[in-house]
């Protein structure tokens, strides 16, 4: 499904990823795993194609020169130097870090923002899907985004996401600031996404115990650098990764 | 390793390491290297009357001082305090107003009249616009855009300060190469004046302002009595401009709360490069002539005008300085990866 190669990402000077390749095929969830400052959220940005954006927007103002290499190939495509509008129209869709719900709209027109690219059966047949997986979202549809509580936010926005039809979902830290119960009920519905709809699941998490009984494999980057990778079993056996990543 | 894998690296050149702390200047290379190019402005300027052939360009040096000043302040009240102000034109007229008052009425020579002018018109700048502090962005622009128009509108309703005829007979600065060296020296004093300030303990606070003026309050620092301050600040650049102008053109009028004192430093800021200070002045030196220089096309003029700053705009949004010192402090070269 995806499959990114040898991926380097310079900020100026400063190298965020450092030779990076993550693998995920079709029907998996994948697990991304590192502290802040590891690279996880460079990582989506390049996936998604937003960096190039963020690479242009430097250019113009002078500010810091971002420099890309590596490949990132997509269902057999080359698609390193997409745009991020175009890829989200082959079906990679990102959900954002910190959500970036438009505050400003209702529940319900935030999830017709994100359904911009599907045709309107599949908007309905989403939008009731969306409403099925998070039913707390339901009562909420005439409410402000801006109001509702980072759960309910966190779920509007992977709803949003969904509305786009991906085929492979790229969840930037889902479970930030959340109690353990919302987590918990995120990762659930995570999986059911993916049992019920096939959607590649592609998700990084600073922390990785609540996530890693769903994911199928993942990767632990360090430093920008990806320095183990395998199974969730054979990670949880490392006693290295247990004590710095699962708390153990 | 094919031309893919290579990336260009930029490095701070080794002397501005060095130089970086003050206490680091230890050769006459060093010390050039920081003064070198702030001699060269002010040698430039200093310089620029004698050389210049003909009146008329020396009044444009003139103007671009003028000019300069108000960007500079436009560009230390947005850049540094938060505070987008559009309203660069009431500070020239209050200024220009009471420097011309005080020449007309009380009778005091210019050279009195306009420091006086500065000071007072500063205060009472300050004053008018302590209302809108609070405000933040686009509002303070709107806000500030509608004290010159409002100014002007009274002074023609009422007819007071000879309304639309304006304040004849305003006694000009004496001597051939006074206003230009008087202007020339008040841009640099206030130029390099905020430079030292912005770096100083209070500079740190009022970037601090315009960054999350929540968290200064937090600290217990009061945003409001800072941000006055530096709206004094900026006023007082502004007030001198428009008081040194009325005396300049020896007439003060209702055009002087026109637009063109609040959008050309506005369009400078942005050729030069904001958030320099020095930047600001640079692009006044640049606009104020071509803007002159544009003049035989009549009314093409704006037309070209407005050309060259969208170039300036789509192409180099960083603006001209902040393109340079990136050249002079740092050095490029390719890396393998």
């Amino acid at each position: 499904m995806l499959d990114a190669q040898n991926l380097m990402v310079f900020y100026e000077n400063m190298l965020a990823l450092n030779n990076v390749t993550v693998l995920c095929k079709r029907g998996q969830i994948v697990g991304v795993f590192g502290a802040n400052s590891a690279g996880k959220s460079t990582m989506m940005y390049t996936l998604s194609g937003i960096i190039l954006d963020m690479k242009k927007k430097e250019e113009m103002a002078g500010g810091e020169r971002i420099t890309l290499l590596g490949k990132v190939v997509y269902k057999g495509e080359d698609i390193s130097r997409l745009k991020p509008s175009l890829r989200a129209k082959r079906g990679l869709i990102l959900c954002p870090e910190r959500r970036r719900i438009f505050i400003e709209s209702t529940v319900m027109e935030n999830l017709l923002i994100g359904g911009y690219l599907a045709t309107p059966k599949q908007r309905k047949e989403t939008i009731d899907y969306v409403f099925f997986v998070y039913p707390a979202l339901r009562k909420l549809s005439k409410r402000i985004g801006g109001f509702l509580s980072g759960g309910e936010q966190q779920m509007l926005a992977i709803g949003r996401a969904l509305m786009a039809q991906p085929e492979l979902l790229l969840l930037d830290e889902p479970l930030m600031g959340l109690s353990p119960l919302i987590q918990k009920v995120l990762v659930t519905s995570t999986r059911d996404i993916r049992d019920q709809r096939g959607i590649t699941i592609l998700i990084t998490e600073q922390y990785a115990r609540p996530v890693l009984p769903i994911v199928d494999y993942a990767y632990i980057l360090e430093n920008g650098s990806s320095v183990l990778e395998g199974t969730g079993q054979e990670l949880l056996s490392n006693p290295d990764v247990r004590s710095a990543y699962f708390g153990v | 390793m094919n031309q893919k894998e290579r990336r260009k690296e930029r490095l701070d050149r080794g002397i501005k390491v060095r130089c970086d702390g003050i206490y680091a200047l230890m050769s006459l290379k060093e010390i050039s290297y920081l003064v070198l190019p702030r001699l060269l402005l002010i040698l430039v300027l200093l310089l620029a009357p004698i050389l210049i052939p003909g009146h008329y360009w020396e009044r444009v040096l003139t103007i671009v001082c003028i000019y300069g000043m108000l960007a500079v302040a436009f560009d230390f009240l947005s850049h540094y305090v938060g505070l987008v102000s559009l309203g660069g034109a009431f500070f020239v007229g209050v200024g220009g107003y009471i420097s011309a008052l005080l020449n007309t009425h009380v009778g005091l020579h210019p050279f009195l009249a306009i420091p006086i002018a500065t000071i007072l018109g500063a205060l009472i700048c300050t004053l008018l616009l302590m209302p809108c502090l609070p405000l933040r962005g686009v509002y303070f622009a709107i806000a500030t855009l509608l004290y010159p128009l409002l100014a002007a509108r009274i002074i023609e309703a009422l007819d007071i300060f000879g309304g639309t005829d304006g304040l004849r007979g305003v006694s000009g600065l004496p001597g051939k190469y006074t206003p230009v060296y008087v202007l020339i020296m008040a841009a640099l004093l206030f130029i390099f004046g905020l430079r030292r300030l912005v770096n100083e303990d209070m500079g740190l606070v009022l970037r601090a302002v315009k960054d999350n003026d929540q968290s200064v309050r937090a600290s217990g620092i009061s945003v409001t009595r800072y941000k006055a301050i530096a709206l004094f600040l900026g006023a007082l650049g502004s007030c001198f401009a428009g008081a040194a102008l009325v005396h300049i053109y020896m007439w003060a009028g209702i055009s002087l709360f026109a637009l063109d004192f609040s959008i050309l430093p506005i369009s400078a800021t942005v050729v030069g490069g904001i958030h320099t200070l020095v930047g600001p002045f640079i692009g006044c030196l640049i606009l104020v002539p071509i803007s002159e220089a544009l003049r035989e096309f009549g009314t093409l003029r704006i037309v070209f005008y407005s050309l060259i700053l969208l170039a300036f705009i789509v192409v180099k949004s960083e603006g001209l300085l902040n393109y340079a010192q990136r050249k002079y402090h740092q050095f490029e070269r390719w890396v393998e990866v």
